[in-house]
């Protein structure tokens, strides 16, 4: 279940503690229902495997010490079921200090790894950029045509072009505060909203533009990218203060 | 007198410690402290009372040590948490560090009724409740969720500590306690 929870092994690591507040939450488990105490060898085997994948420094006390953090917050979500005050959702902070220790263990090669981007990455940095420079040509020849006295033609010219724009491309303008705010993210730690909570004709744009990192190419398209960026949770400092260290 | 009350106190503390609560028996403490199974139910009553004391001293005594180490060494209350986990850590890696009393006691007690488990939630409890008070001198929002956030990397950390001493668990805990604090005074 674990195992399937996610593509990554961050989100595999994470996907423990979703699977277990679901679990805890369940209507007809009994506060009765113990946690089975001392072996979780499996469990522990299984993170170690993800906190490799994931390059982590020491991924065996990586692993324990995500298990141990499981295990205590469900332990005590378990013991405040039947108190009356039962709001705090102890999984759901578990997951928070899970992801801190993640990166605590990973910066270093994060860093590393954002140095040398990804492949898809460069690749879609060389592809807007040269989106830009397309854009920007429309763009820089449009005063021009500005100076041309009293011709409806180039009006008309002028209209067009940027109706056309407007369809096509994004100014250049556009383009580096998208990028500006790509690069922002790449710097934090963000979490994007759920995917499957997206409607279906703005899922490929979120998934291509917000998540993927990749310019629009049209305005609507850009629009509706800067609503789901809005959306994406970021993290800045802790990164870079831990680059600096 | 109270000073043999005292020295009982102390190598129950200690043996308890290193050797497990469960595992100390009464004579083993009598013989160690140079007293009388006698001398020892008089000032105690019970081991489960002496249990209860131990784990209430080492409570107080780790507090006001880390409470101490936390207004001497800021200016600022909003200071203090960001400060906490270097506490935390110096006291972890110090040679006579054994285990914190509460997270031992409540792994040997598991069953909620008993009273050593009860007090040991509570002084867990307390101490999540400290940090939130610490958090919330730094203006942060959050500070019941950071707290619990920073609790158990805490305990967390001790655990594996406890399981491997030396393991750095609460070096990378440190680390992950800054990223939360960190991102929790931005919002």
């Amino acid at each position: 279940m674990l195992a399937k929870s996610s593509d990554t092994p961050q989100g595999r690591l994470l996907g423990l503690f979703d699977i277990l507040d679901d679990w805890l939450n369940a209507p007809h488990l009994q506060k009765t229902a113990n946690l089975e105490p001392g072996d979780h060898s499996q469990l522990i085997a299984f993170c170690t495997e993800q906190a490799k994948t994931l390059g982590a420094e020491n991924p065996t006390m990586l692993a324990e010490h995500i298990v141990l953090i499981a295990k205590n917050a469900a332990q005590q979500t378990l013991a405040l079921k039947t108190s009356p005050v039962f709001n705090q959702h102890h999984l759901v902070h578990a997951k928070k200090a899970a992801h801190a220790l993640i990166l605590a263990q990973t910066q270093k090669a994060s860093v590393f790894s954002n140095l040398s981007q990804s492949k898809p990455a460069r690749y879609s940095i060389a592809a807007s950029f040269i989106l830009v420079l397309s854009v920007a040509t429309v763009w820089l020849t449009l005063p021009t045509k500005m100076y041309i006295p009293q011709s409806k033609l180039a009006q008309n010219d002028l209209v067009t072009t940027t109706a056309l724009s407007q369809e096509k491309g994004l100014t250049a303008q556009d383009a580096t505060k998208m990028y500006t705010k790509y690069e922002q993210m790449r710097q934090g730690t963000c979490q994007f909203p759920e995917a499957l909570l997206i409607p279906d004709k703005h899922k490929a744009i979120y998934l291509d533009n917000v998540v993927g990192g990749k310019l629009p190419t049209t305005l609507s398209d850009l629009a509706v990218a800067n609503f789901y960026l809005e959306q994406v949770r970021c993290n800045f400092t802790p990164m870079l203060m831990a680059a600096s260290k | 007198m109270s000073s043999l009350r005292e020295k009982i106190l102390t190598t129950a503390s200690a043996l308890f410690q290193t050797q497990g609560i469960n595992s100390t028996g009464v004579d083993t403490i009598v013989a160690v402290a140079g007293t009388t199974k006698m001398t020892l139910y008089k000032y105690f009553g019970s081991k489960e009372t002496l249990i209860l004391e131990v784990l209430k001293q080492g409570h107080q005594d780790f507090q006001s040590w880390l409470n101490h180490k936390l207004s001497t060494n800021t200016k600022k209350p909003g200071e203090k948490i960001q400060k906490l986990f270097d506490y935390i850590e110096e006291w972890v890696a110090s040679p006579d560090f054994q285990g914190v009393g509460f997270i031992k006691a409540s792994a040997e007690f598991p069953k909620e009724e008993n009273p050593v488990h009860q007090l040991s939630s509570e002084q867990s409890l307390q101490f999540r409740q400290y940090i939130s008070q610490l958090a919330a001198e730094a203006n942060i929002q959050d500070a019941d969720g950071l707290a619990l956030q920073l609790s158990l990397l805490f305990e967390g950390a001790v655990q594996a500590e406890q399981m491997k001493r030396g393991s750095g668990a609460m070096k990378y805990a440190k680390t992950a306690a800054k990223i939360l604090i960190d991102g929790a005074l931005t919002h």
